[in-house]
């Protein structure tokens, strides 16, 4: 590596470092409580996989360059260069940790080793060392933003195409627009992702609420925040809030994708809108009659999979509980306290590398694996696309036998549209 | 198949979750030849504007989209 580029990168570095992450640097002690609770360490049992391990890779150059060249705690891990090897070893901490903060709550210090994991993703950005597909598909969102007019109109027209689907989950009266599109003063913007299950039964239900909602011409995914990069992260997040202050929403409701609603809730700063998640929605509309749900839809036991980026790091727990109650009188818990749920192993940006990632996938998951079995539910529920197809991924490679079900497909089947006034 | 576009290769990206569609089609248009065309089949409405974004981004180019009932086609170049 060049002297220009270790420069430009510890530039980056150097941008890092604020009051918090100065703090995760400087704390460990090396107790080791994170041991154990990083789901990849506990299914495949090897050090570098320990939360505090992949901590000391970033740790190390931290120690190097911006600590007293490497003169502090000389007995608590070595300082390192920063090179081409440096980098390597930074990719396979951030690569295989999925950001899902278990490790954080159950640290004394609460470390956030997701925070620190970021610093070697920006690393691996100014190095162009970054897994390819991620940034491609960062730029296709950036792109997207910029040149929605030439394709809006095809959009729009797909969309059209799918009203029926919606109409056969709830049925509207003459003269109403079963998916809204672009209405200035509609009270909700709705984020959705590419797929048509991401947008039908949710219309359903908006319907079905007596929303005035509106569809969002972009795609809620944050793949910027995947790949650890703030600025395309940010130029993905602008899109829908330009969209939402265009359009006058009160609120901003991001679909089944965990990514999507922390960075939209976390990062989006002061807006005239609030940020929900479709869970929260769904279940204010439960709880003030706003949508009826038969229970009878519902065959067998069913378990809920908290996705660590709505649920441990955002703070949905309660509600996905309290719509299960209402579909079903045989729900089965995972853990005791969704805080110290395991995560799928799907975050982090491996589940949209695809194939590439499915080895390590399911190799480091095995321990949710046996925590849904457990259970013996027949029904695994979730709220998150990246964790919905991992669990998919996950369910046919160990044959687990279970259903993987969206939260939401679940309501909009479950929907009573009473004939009678 | 579109009558006038000679197709290399066909990639069915039905029902596929995000981002796997944009995803396949991204290794898929490797798997031809440059100049050569791939059709890639999907159902979500949203590649509708993810596709053209991604041709953009990654220089190929999108010859023609048909809808059908559920299922859009595009025929996609691969120019780099
Ligand atoms: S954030 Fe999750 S995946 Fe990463 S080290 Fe901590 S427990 Fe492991
Ligand atoms: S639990 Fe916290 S302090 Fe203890 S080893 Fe892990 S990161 Fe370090």
């Amino acid at each position: 590596m060049d002297q220009q580029t270790r420069d430009d990168l510890l530039k980056l570095f150097q941008g890092k470092l604020n009051e918090a992450m100065r703090f995760y640097l400087e704390t460990c002690t090396r107790c080791g409580v994170c041991t154990e609770a990083c789901h990849v360490h506990a299914s495949m049992g090897q050090v570098k996989y320990i939360a505090a391990y992949r901590a000391e890779i970033v740790r190390r150059l931290y120690k190097k360059y911006f600590k007293g060249r490497g003169k502090v705690w000389p007995s608590v891990g070595e300082a390192k260069e920063l090179s081409e090897m440096a980098l390597d070893e930074l990719y396979d901490a951030a690569y295989s940790c999925t950001g899902c903060r278990r490790c954080m709550v159950y640290c004394p210090f609460g470390i956030d080793t997701q925070m620190l994991m970021s610093i070697a993703k920006l690393l691996l950005v100014g190095a162009e060392s970054e897994p390819e597909i991620l940034t491609l598909l960062a730029d296709t969102s950036i792109e997207k933003g910029k040149s929605i007019e030439l394709f809006k109109e095809n959009f729009m027209e797909g969309i059209k195409r799918l009203e029926a689907k919606v109409v056969s989950k709830w049925k509207m009266e003459a003269g109403e627009t079963a998916i809204p599109m672009d209405v200035e003063g509609a009270d909700l913007l709705y984020v959705a992702l590419a797929g048509a299950h991401s947008i039908i039964p949710a219309a359903a239900i908006f319907n079905a609420a007596g929303e005035n909602w509106t569809l969002s011409f972009f795609e809620a995914v944050n793949f910027g925040a995947f790949v650890g990069d703030p600025t395309k992260s940010k130029l993905i997040l602008d899109r829908i809030v330009n969209e939402a202050i265009r359009l006058k929403v009160k609120e901003v409701c991001i679909c089944e994708c965990g990514t999507a609603f922390r960075v939209m809730k976390q990062l989006a700063g002061k807006q005239p809108f609030k940020v929900s998640s479709i869970t929260e929605v769904h279940a204010r509309y439960i709880r003030e009659g706003r949508i009826k749900l038969d229970k009878n839809k519902m065959d067998g036991g069913v378990t809920y999979h908290d996705p660590c980026q709505i649920a441990r790091n955002a703070g949905v727990m309660d509600e996905p509980r309290y719509i299960l109650k209402h579909l079903t009188d045989d729900y089965r818990e995972l853990t005791d306290d969704p805080r110290y749920n395991w995560c799928c192993g799907g975050g982090g940006g491996l589940v949209a590398m695809g194939e590439d990632t499915l080895d390590f996938r399911m190799k480091s998951s095995r321990v949710k694996v046996d925590q849904v079995n457990a259970t013996g539910a027949d029904i695994l529920a979730t709220a998150c696309e990246n964790c919905h197809a991992q669990l998919d991924n996950l369910n046919d490679h160990y044959k687990m036998g279970v259903e993987v079900k969206f939260l939401s497909s679940m309501i909009a089947d479950a929907l009573v549209q009473d004939a009678q006034p | 198949m579109s009558d006038d576009i000679k197709v290399d290769k066909v990639f069915d990206l039905k029902g596929l979750p995000c981002p796997m569609p944009v995803v396949k089609v991204s290794k898929g248009i490797k798997e031809v030849e440059i100049g050569q065309v791939i059709e890639a089949l999907s159902t979500d409405p949203g590649a509708l504007s993810d596709f053209p974004a991604w041709a953009r981004t990654s220089g190929n180019e999108i010859l023609k989209t048909e809808q059908e009932d559920d299922v859009i086609k595009f025929y996609i170049k691969r120019n780099v």
